[in-house]
C-alpha cells in the first residue's frame, strides 16, 4: 500500500501546474500558454455533472398521511381539508413568504376538473396563499401528481418563474372510479380504443397473464411491501415526511363525531401473511390473480413539493433535497397498461444521460403487484433498491396524489441512505396504457475522482476530489 | 483503423522494427497503481474493418510501464515492470516458458527501456530509483548503474547513429547525454524548469533532442549549443508525457499528455502544431510511429485502448 501511495505522489506531481510563471528564464510565450492552460480549470474533463446555478431543486416535499377510502381517517375530510395543510407546510417549513411562489400545480384524477380546479383555489387560500399566486390542475391519470412536478420544473427551466409548487390530491371517498358514461360507437373499429375502457383490474389480469406473473408472485410482493411499510412506520421513517392533519371523524357505529389528528397511515397490515392472501378470492376474473390482498388499496391523501431554481435556493439559504433530472411520460397497449414504468423508466434515466446501473434508489407505483413484479423483473432491478418503504400495496393509491407522495418518500429515503444514493427513480403506470418517469439527484453530490483514493496532504485536485 | 481493448490501463505501444504489422503494447490494472499488468503482442489485420489478433500476452504481478523491441530478434521483447524488474519476453515461445529471463536489480519502479538500435545487443532501463542500468542479452546482471540523477528517471533513449551515447530524461529537471564508455554524464541539460517526462533522439540529426516537460512544452535541443532551445512547441494543456521523432522525417515529432491528445509536430515551420488527435478520453501515456509504414501511428492511454491510424484519419474510425 505504500508503494501504491508512492507511485499516487509521483503521477500527481506530473499534474501540478508549473511552478515559475513568473521566473526570468522563462520566455515570455511559455508564460502565456501557461496562463490560459490554467483557465481551462483543474481536471474539468474529469467532472460529469457541475452544479448550475439554473438546475431546478426541490426544497422541501410534504404528503398527508394516507388512510383507506370510505372507512380510513380521512373519510370525513373534505378534499381542500386535505390539500390546504401540504400547501401551508411547504412554505411553511421554509419560512417562504407565499407571494414569492410562482404558480401552484395539482395532480388530480377523479374529481370533475373545472370544479376541482376552483377546490383547489380556494385551498390555496386556506393555506394562506395570497390572491395574486395562480393555481391550476393537471389530469395524467394516476401520474398527475409526479406530471404536476414535472410541469413546474419544466415552467422554472423555462424561465416562467423561480419559484413554484407541485402537488397532487385526491379523495377516493368523494370521488369513484366511474365507467365513461357515454361510450362513442366508433370504439368497435379501434381494438386499443376499446381497451381503453377496461378496467384496470382486467389489465392487471392481462399483464400477469400475457408475461407470466404467478399469483404466488403476486402475493408475495404484497407481503414484502406490507412488511416494509409497516417497519417504516414502525422506525419513524415516515415522521419526516408527513404533515398531521387535524380534522374530524364520524364514528361509523354511534354516529359521534369528534376531532382527530391523523398523522399515520393506516392502509398497513403488519401480519399480512402468504396463506391468509392466497385464500382470498380473484375480484376481476374468476380464474384470475388479482385479489384485494394484491391490488392497490383506494385511498385519500395529499402531497406537495416546493420546486426552485438552485440559485434562489442557495440565494435563501434553504437545504438542497434533491435536483429534478429528467422526465418521461411514454404511452403502451392499454390493455396491458401496467407495464408502463417498464417503458417508461428507460426513457426517463436515458434523458438524464444515465444507466440503469447509476440508479440507486426506484420507488414505482404498486398499482397492481402483477404490474410491479413484471416491471422489477423486466428491468432486472435489484429488490434492494425498489420501494424500500413499502408501496401502494400497504400505502395506498390516492391516485392524483400518488407522484407528489413519491418524491416526498424517495427524497427522505435518499437524504437517509447519504453518498450511497445519489440518483432516484419515480414511476407510474398510468390508466389507458401509459408509463412515467422522472430522475432525481440527491442536492449536494459531485462526482469523485474515484479511480484513486483521495489525497490528504498537499491536494492539488479540484475540491470535488476530496 | 483497429482498436484494441485491453483489460488494464494502457501505459506503452511500440510498432515491431521487422514486422509492418506488429506491436506490442504494455499495460497495467488501476492505472498502474495497484495490480498486476498485461504485456500484449498485436498482430494488425490485413484487411481494414477486421478485429486486431493477439499473438501472444504475458502476465505480471506488478504494472507494466513500457516494452521494448529486440533490434536483432524478431520475437524478442523487453517489458519495464513496476516492481523494478526488467523482463525478457520471446513472443514465438508459449507463455510457460516466458519471461526467458527477470532481471530484478532496480529498486523501485522501471518506467522505460530502450532497445540499441545500432549494436543490437543491450538495452537501457531507467526507473524511479534515480538510476540508469545498462544491460545485454546474455547477462544475467546489469553491465553498468549510471546514477547522477537527484529523482526518478523516467526516459533513456539511445543515440540513433553512435552505438555508445545516450540520453536520460529525469523528474530532477535535467536531461543528461551520456557515454558509455566514459564515467559520467558527458552533459548536463537544464531543459525545462518541471519535470522532464520523456526525451527522444532525432533520427536524421544526431545532435538533437527533444525533451517532454511537465510545465507542458517540449523543447527541442541542438547538443553542440545547449543555451537555448531550437525549437519551444507549446500547445498541450497538461503535461506532456512521451515525445518521439518520426522515422522518415527529420523535423516531424509525435506526443501525447495528460491533456488525453496526442499531438504531431514540425519543430523546422512556425506553425509547428500539424495534427492533433483526441480520440483518448483519459490520460495518453503511450505514443509511437511505424518505421515500416509512413505515417502510421498507435497510441495507448488510461482508457484501455491501443488506436492505430494512418496521420490525417480519424483514429476512431472503424
Amino acid at each position: 500500500m505504500e508503494r501504491a501511495l508512492d507511485r499516487q505522489r509521483v503521477l500527481l506531481r506530473h499534474l501540478q501546474p508549473s511552478p515559475s510563471s513568473g521566473s526570468p528564464s522563462h520566455t515570455p510565450q511559455s508564460a502565456c500558454v501557461s496562463a490560459s492552460a490554467c483557465a481551462a480549470g483543474d481536471l474539468a474533463a474529469y467532472q460529469r455533472t457541475a452544479s448550475f446555478g439554473d438546475d431546478v431543486v426541490i426544497v422541501a416535499a410534504y404528503r398527508t398521511a394516507i388512510c383507506k377510502s370510505r372507512r380510513g381517517g380521512f373519510k370525513d375530510t373534505l378534499p381542500e381539508d386535505l390539500l390546504a395543510p401540504v400547501l401551508r407546510a411547504v412554505v411553511e417549513k421554509t419560512n417562504l413568504n407565499p407571494a414569492e411562489v410562482g404558480d401552484i400545480v395539482v395532480g388530480t384524477v377523479l374529481a370533475p376538473g373545472s370544479q376541482r380546479g376552483i377546490e383547489c383555489r380556494m385551498a390555496a387560500f386556506y393555506a394562506g396563499f395570497p390572491e395574486t399566486v395562480p393555481l391550476r390542475t393537471v389530469n395524467r391519470q394516476c401520474s398527475s401528481g409526479l406530471q404536476a412536478v414535472a410541469d413546474v420544473a419544466a415552467s422554472i427551466k423555462a424561465g416562467f418563474y423561480d419559484i413554484g409548487i407541485g402537488a397532487g390530491l385526491e379523495s377516493m371517498t368523494v370521488d369513484q372510479v366511474r365507467a365513461v358514461p357515454k361510450v362513442n360507437p366508433r370504439v368497435h373499429s379501434f381494438a386499443q380504443a376499446r381497451d381503453c375502457l377496461l378496467p384496470m383490474g382486467i389489465t392487471s389480469e392481462n399483464v400477469a397473464q400475457r408475461f407470466g406473473v404467478t399469483r404466488q408472485e403476486q402475493d408475495q410482493a404484497a407481503v414484502e411491501s406490507h412488511r416494509r411499510a409497516y417497519a417504516a412506520t414502525q422506525s419513524g421513517k415516515f415522521k419526516d415526511e408527513i404533515i398531521p392533519v387535524s380534522t374530524k371523524f364520524v364514528d361509523p357505529k354511534t354516529g359521534e363525531e369528534k376531532p382527530v389528528t391523523i398523522s399515520v397511515d393506516d392502509g398497513i397490515r403488519p401480519n399480512t401473511n402468504i396463506n391468509d392472501l392466497a385464500k382470498l378470492k380473484p375480484a376481476f376474473r374468476k380464474d384470475g390473480a388479482t385479489t384485494a390482498g394484491n391490488a392497490s388499496q383506494v385511498s385519500d391523501g395529499a402531497g406537495a413539493v416546493l420546486l426552485m431554481k438552485r440559485s434562489v435556493a442557495v440565494q435563501k439559504g434553504l437545504p438542497i433535497l434533491g435536483v429534478f433530472r429528467s422526465f418521461a411520460a411514454v404511452g403502451v397497449d392499454p390493455a396491458v397498461m401496467g407495464i408502463g414504468p417498464a417503458v417508461a423508466i428507460p426513457a426517463a434515466v436515458k434523458s438524464a444521460g444515465l444507466t440503469l446501473d447509476d440508479i440507486d434508489l426506484l420507488e414505482i407505483n404498486e398499482a397492481f403487484a402483477s404490474q410491479y413484479v413484471y416491471c422489477c423483473k423486466k428491468l432486472g432491478l435489484d429488490p434492494e433498491k425498489v420501494n424500500v418503504n413499502g408501496g401502494a400495496l400497504a400505502l395506498g393509491h390516492p391516485l392524483g396524489a400518488t407522484g407528489a407522495r413519491c418524491v416526498a418518500t424517495l427524497l427522505n429515503e435518499m437524504k437517509r441512505q447519504g453518498r450511497d444514493s445519489r440518483f432516484g427513480v419515480i414511476s407510474m403506470c398510468i390508466g389507458s396504457g401509459m408509463g412515467a418517469a422522472a430522475v432525481f439527484e440527491r442536492g449536494d453530490c459531485a462526482d469523485e475522482l474515484c479511480n484513486a483514493r483521495p489525497i490528504k496532504i498537499n491536494n492539488l485536485l479540484s475540491r470535488d476530489a476530496q | 483503423m483497429p482498436i484494441f481493448k485491453a483489460p488494464f490501463n494502457g501505459y506503452s505501444v511500440k510498432f515491431s522494427p521487422f514486422y509492418e504489422n506488429r506491436l506490442a503494447a504494455a499495460t497495467a490494472q488501476n492505472f498502474g497503481i495497484l495490480g498486476n499488468g498485461r504485456l500484449h503482442v498485436l498482430a494488425l489485420p490485413p484487411t481494414p474493418g477486421a478485429p486486431v489478433a493477439e499473438i501472444a500476452a504475458f502476465d505480471t504481478a506488478d504494472g507494466v510501464y513500457d516494452v521494448a523491441w529486440s533490434e536483432s530478434h524478431d520475437s524478442l521483447l523487453v517489458a519495464a515492470v513496476a516492481d523494478g524488474s526488467v523482463k525478457l519476453y520471446d513472443s514465438a515461445l508459449p507463455p510457460a516458458s516466458n519471461p526467458l529471463r527477470s532481471l530484478h536489480e532496480h529498486t523501485r519502479e522501471v518506467q522505460s527501456v530502450d532497445y540499441n538500435p545500432t549494436r543490437r545487443d543491450s538495452f537501457l532501463s531507467a526507473a524511479w530509483d534515480d538510476t540508469v542500468k545498462l544491460w545485454t542479452v546474455d547477462r544475467p546482471a546489469s553491465v553498468r548503474t549510471f546514477k547522477e540523477h537527484a529523482y526518478c528517471v523516467y526516459a533513456a533513449a539511445w543515440n540513433p547513429r553512435h552505438a555508445d551515447v545516450f540520453a536520460s530524461a529525469s523528474g530532477d529537471c535535467t536531461a543528461r547525454v551520456w557515454d558509455v564508455r566514459e564515467p559520467g554524464s558527458t552533459m548536463i541539460l537544464p531543459a525545462h524548469e518541471s519535470e522532464i517526462l520523456s526525451l527522444d533522439w532525432n533520427k536524421y540529426d544526431d545532435c538533437v533532442i527533444a525533451t517532454a516537460s511537465v510545465d507542458k512544452s517540449i523543447r527541442v535541443w541542438d547538443v553542440r549549443s545547449h543555451r537555448v532551445p531550437v525549437a519551444v512547441l507549446n500547445g498541450h494543456g497538461y503535461a506532456v508525457r512521451k515525445v518521439k521523432f518520426s522515422p522518415h522525417r527529420g523535423s516531424l515529432l509525435a506526443s501525447c499528455s495528460y491533456d488525453m491528445t496526442v499531438c504531431l509536430w514540425d519543430y523546422m515551420v512556425e506553425d509547428s502544431l500539424v495534427g492533433r488527435y483526441d480520440h483518448h478520453t483519459e490520460f495518453a501515456v503511450g505514443v509511437d510511429m511505424s518505421v515500416l509504414v509512413e505515417g502510421l501511428l498507435a497510441s495507448t492511454g488510461w482508457d484501455e485502448l491501443v488506436y492505430v491510424w494512418q496521420h490525417g484519419t480519424d483514429p476512431r474510425a472503424p
